[in-house]
């Protein structure tokens, strides 16, 4: 909010809001990236908010999952206490009632590990765009450092331009739905064999009438399939954000409609508490988003291998 | 009138929710009266509620989507 708030001071406050708002979820543009790289066969690869995101998402997956379960499992007596039980316990859960239930008791060993790092890395990428650190490091500089807004070779500066929510932008969500539909065909292969599996698109014995519908169907809901998971993810992550955004938005929205502060005051008594409750609204559905996404890619790798005639 | 496609999403989000509040309501319903009936089976209706609400849920959130895209690409 701060970064943006001040850009400009011609056009009226209702023109700012909804630039602000998208300002504030989008990635950070290309002319604004962290780190400035060579173009690679036309593809720019400066880094930009939302791959620096991913890295802190990577980082944190690694020290708060991976490092303690591989500490965990070199020890002679595997008892788990302190973090290892939370640990277990999402393990366990993922495993028995996301995994064993869909997929099935033969390729539970062969699948669990992917909706598992899917599971993580889902939760953390969500859960890290809740927290305002960004903004608050931006008030810091401003205000105690007195780093002026213009400047934008100050690296905090920089990292204001863009969300955090790197679950939030659509080609990080496409990126994990193009593994969920790799994952299908090779389930698929694994199990059938590669004939049988684009056999079983369709069911053998029905009239061949019908079979002119029901395999373009089937085509097109094969590409469907990744398609929702990757707007269902992203546009829930970005959603919530506007929603507070906006509502926030309605303390500068109504101090300029009736030209006077204290209504903006005002308004801010119902906007703030609002706000507050959305963002604990938030917490579930960063909890459910993750869980959606995993249950549903180990609905589709499951409709691939027990096919049902 | 060049502002009538605001009109036309304002008008696209309430029927979205209208059907996204419709259908997760009837979800609802019928799985706290089948658990209120057998309350031994809330496991497995959770479950079987689970999977068609994400789906309902993902068709609002698509709805949504397309609304954003109108106003933000006209």
């Amino acid at each position: 909010m701060i970064a943006s708030g001040e850009q400009t001071h011609d056009s009226s406050v209702m023109d700012q809001v909804g630039d602000n708002i998208i300002h504030h979820v989008s990635n950070s543009s290309l002319d604004h990236p962290l780190i400035h790289l060579p173009h690679v066969f036309g593809i720019d690869l400066s880094v930009t908010k939302h791959v620096f995101m991913l890295w802190i998402v990577a980082i944190v997956v690694a020290c708060a999952v991976i490092i303690p379960i591989q500490k965990y499992l070199q020890k002679n007596k595997p008892v788990p206490s302190g973090w290892m039980n939370l640990l277990e316990m999402v393990v366990k859960f993922v495993r028995d009632s996301i995994v064993q239930p869909n997929i099935g008791s033969k390729y539970t060993e062969m699948w669990a590990p992917m909706i598992l790092t899917f599971f993580f890395f889902i939760l953390f990428a969500n859960g890290i765009g809740l927290i305002p650190i960004f903004d608050l490091l931006g008030a810091l500089n401003r205000f105690i450092f007195q780093v002026p807004a213009s400047d934008d070779h100050n690296i905090i500066n920089a990292l204001l331009h863009g969300g955090v929510t790197a679950t939030g932008n659509f080609n990080v969500t496409a990126a994990l739905a193009v593994i969920t539909f790799f994952a299908i065909l090779i389930a698929g292969t694994r199990a059938h064999g590669f004939i049988n599996h684009w056999k079983n698109l369709a069911p053998p014995g029905l009239p061949w009438p019908v079979y002119l519908i029901l395999i373009p169907i089937e085509i097109i809901g094969m590409f469907v399939k990744p398609f929702a998971l990757t707007m269902r993810l992203a546009a829930n992550m970005t959603g919530g954000h506007i929603a507070i955004l906006a509502i926030l938005s309605f303390m500068a929205i109504f101090a300029e409609m009736f030209n006077s502060a204290i209504t903006g005051m005002g308004v801010a008594l119902f906007s703030v508490p609002l706000a507050t409750a959305i963002s604990g609204l938030e917490i579930i559905v960063v909890l459910v988003q993750a869980y959606v996404f995993t249950l549903l890619s180990a609905v589709f790798i499951g409709m691939a291998i027990n096919v049902h005639h | 009138m060049e502002n009538l496609h605001l009109f036309g999403v304002g008008v696209g989000l309430g029927l979205i929710v209208i059907g996204a509040g419709i259908g997760i309501g009837r979800l609802a319903a019928g799985a706290a009266e089948g658990i209120a009936r057998q309350p031994e089976a809330s496991d497995k209706i959770t479950a079987a509620v689970n999977l068609p609400l994400f789906l309902l849920e993902g068709v609002a959130i698509l709805g949504e989507v397309f609304a954003l895209l109108i106003v933000l690409m006209k």
